[in-house]
């Protein structure tokens, strides 16, 4: 509802994205659909690049380039072993932009799983998962749910890399349901029924294929709703807390009823009478309209534009057609498991199921460790926190420069010849050591400092620093039989075939 | 109305709310079992697990590769044993790669000659020409597989879902 009356049909249409007044601003909110998710003032401290680098944007904008290039891509390609490969390789000679398509994609996808962890980094190191003061608030489950589109994305990534049904996709995929087989007791039968056999074949593909243009993304597209949603009930981002924290020391306004939706009964905890003064006012927050969804239209162009110059620039891989006979040397699964991978050469049990479960299970449990409820919306929380972050970096760097030399030089079979358990190298091998050494930094971290905070903050920017080594070992420094060469060294001519 | 009745009613209200619940859960479990039990394969058409390979003296002295079952066979004199190709780790194809000159080695406390190795490509795992892993993540040995003569036209008759010991020998 517009103050000024609308004539023309094209202001009818557009009042809202162009609101002339504060009072427009308000109501565009509530009139355009499209609006009404935003709330109606949001804080300048919000809105800063430097706090959120809108790392959550970015990553929904790729979700949305990957669906609207999924969808043409699932025209073109026939999800059989005998035409999946060719399929592929008409979308990249035949088809008319098969090959944009198709690298615009392939693309989008690999920096999604980049931005998803860059986002995950940006909310821990801020502390922004934690409850704060705000009536109802439920920032940790909010952080739980952001650790399951990790997970979502994951599978998203790894049941696409099958699709192509190249050398690269059969073994990469030959490795990871091979991991699942490693899980006790019931990893085969989850084997099995991921596979829908007892090797790699139609029914694997079809199954992937399902998986991968419509269980998982819709799953995806609804918990990423949710985790949006979230927000707003939430408050807004995390850094509005220093508003409330501000706002908590000045002496308080006599309260005053605001208009409130919550009225309608959808939600609990507020009434008519609002507890608390209204912590926006005009001095720290704007109108939604223009100024987010400026904002965000902004991020989601330089996304796409990003995401087609580097689609132009990269081309997308596709090796010879999957050869069950053959296996590549040395065969690599995706990048972002290639850090994983490198582990898993240590012991698949260990590297492969107990410490990624223990990662993804400790990153849920984050805002459960640590309860403390200040420096909510602070990089690094403080000067100490900077201080036990670049600690806990060091301390991660060291320990797994030692992992992976104790790995490459000195392997734990050959120092105990004598010893033929397998239950023994799953448990003495450098994954655990790496484990036990990140157990070790928490609890000194603890110790020293008494903050369940800094505990965390260094064990968690310890495994950052661990993360890329890692990556970047099993990336760049691995050659033909999982061998260790220096980036200098070149790789031996390998015959392919026996 | 007194504690008593209420308490009764309430008993009543939660019994039935549960049993509401009860026949709701079975209900979900009945109605998803079909769609979760359809997809368990009870039909796979992959290759067979038990297949003839050639006639015995067709193949070399030495080692043999037969690509399409991952089967490496191998032949000393008239002495034949096959060892699957299937690393025990993380299940890439090991490859035989043979010594410069043949070393003598010990291995499972028995001295023997052994002329190479095998290798494989995904996580460096090692084994002794006998399958016995030695270096790298694989947990076991590499898997032996039952060879037969067939009865009908004598051909070599390799079975993939039998597992042998380390000493079975085909004796010709």
């Amino acid at each position: 509802m517009s103050l000024t009356p609308k004539t023309s049909l094209w202001d009818k249409l557009v009042w809202s994205w162009k609101p002339e007044s504060n009072r427009e601003a308000g109501s565009s909110i509530v009139s355009n659909f499209l609006l009404h998710w935003f709330p109606n003032r949001v804080t300048l401290k919000s809105l800063a690049f430097s706090y959120s680098l809108y790392l959550g944007t970015i990553t929904f904008a790729l979700f949305l380039i990957l669906t609207l290039s999924g969808i043409v891509l699932m025209f073109l390609y026939v999800p059989s072993v005998e035409r999946a490969y060719w399929s592929i390789k008409d979308i990249d000679f035949a088809v008319s932009f098969g090959w944009l398509l198709r690298r615009t994609h392939r693309i989008a996808a690999h920096l999604m799983v980049a931005m998803v962890f860059l986002h995950m980094f940006r909310v821990f190191l801020t502390g922004s998962y934690k409850k704060g003061s705000a009536e109802g608030s439920k920032r940790p489950f909010n952080w739980i749910l952001g650790v399951s589109l990790l997970v979502l994305t994951l599978l998203l990534s790894f049941t696409g890399y099958l699709l192509p049904w190249d050398q690269l996709a059969f073994w990469a995929i030959t490795v990871g349901t091979s991991i699942a087989g490693a899980v006790p007791f019931i990893g085969e039968q989850m084997r099995q029924f991921l596979l829908g056999g007892t090797i790699i074949g139609q029914n694997t593909l079809i199954r992937f294929y399902v998986l991968h243009v419509a269980f998982l993304p819709l799953i995806l597209f609804g918990v990423s709703i949710w985790h949006m949603w979230r927000i707003r009930k939430d408050g807004g981002l995390a850094v509005v807390e220093q508003i409330r924290e501000e706002a908590a020391e000045s002496p308080p306004d006599l309260p005053r009823k605001t208009k409130t939706y919550s009225i309608l009964g959808i939600a609990k905890g507020t009434t008519v009478h609002v507890k608390e003064p209204s912590l926006l006012n005009k001095n720290n927050s704007v109108p939604s309209s223009p100024f987010l969804t400026f904002r965000t239209l902004t991020i989601v162009l330089l996304t796409l534009i990003f995401t087609i110059g580097l689609a132009l620039i990269i081309p997308a891989p596709l090796e010879e057609a999957a050869n069950p006979e053959v296996t590549p040397n040395p065969a690599k699964a995706p990048w972002y498991f290639l850090g994983l991978q490198e582990l898993v050469g240590y012991s698949a049990l260990i590297g492969g199921v107990i410490i990624p479960g223990l990662v993804i299970f400790g990153l849920g449990l984050i805002p459960f460790l640590d309860k403390e409820q200040k420096y909510i919306g602070r990089w690094f929380t403080n000067s100490a926190g900077r201080k036990w972050s670049i600690f806990g970096a060091i301390w991660g760097f060291v320990f797994s420069f030692v992992c992976m030399g104790i790995g490459v030089s000195m392997p734990v079979r050959e120092l105990f010849p004598g010893i033929e358990s397998q239950f023994f190298f799953d448990i003495v091998n450098p994954a655990t050591l790496l484990l036990l050494t990140f157990v070790a930094l928490y609890y000194l971290v603890l110790r020293i400092t008494g903050s369940t905070r800094l505990a965390a903050t260094a064990t968690f920017s310890g495994f950052i620093v661990s993360f890329i080594l890692l990556t970047y070992m099993g990336t760049a420094l691995r050659g033909p039989n999982w061998d260790f060469y220096w980036p200098w060294q070149s790789w031996p001519e390998h015959p392919i075939q026996f | 109305m007194s504690s008593a009745d209420k308490e009764v009613k309430n008993d009543r209200r939660s019994f039935l709310v549960k049993l509401t619940m009860g026949i709701f859960g079975a209900g979900v479990a009945a109605f998803s079992w079909p769609y979760l039990r359809s997809l368990d394969p009870n039909i796979l058409y992959e290759p067979p697990q038990r297949f003839k390979i050639g006639l015995p003296e067709s193949f070399s002295q030495g080692v043999e590769f037969l690509e399409k079952q991952r089967v490496y066979l191998f032949r000393e004199g008239n002495s034949f044993h096959a060892i699957s190709g299937i690393c025990s780790h993380l299940g890439c194809t090991v490859k035989y790669t043979p010594f410069r000159q043949q070393k003598e080695m010990k291995v499972r406390n028995l001295n023997v000659v052994s002329s190479g190795e095998f290798h494989c490509p995904c996580h460096g795992s090692k084994f002794r020409d006998e399958g016995t892993n030695y270096a790298g993540p694989a947990p076991k040995p590499l898997a032996w597989h039952k060879l037969e003569i067939s009865p009908d036209d004598g051909q070599l008759l390799v079975d993939i879902s039998q597992k042998v010991s380390r000493d079975f020998r085909l004796v010709i």
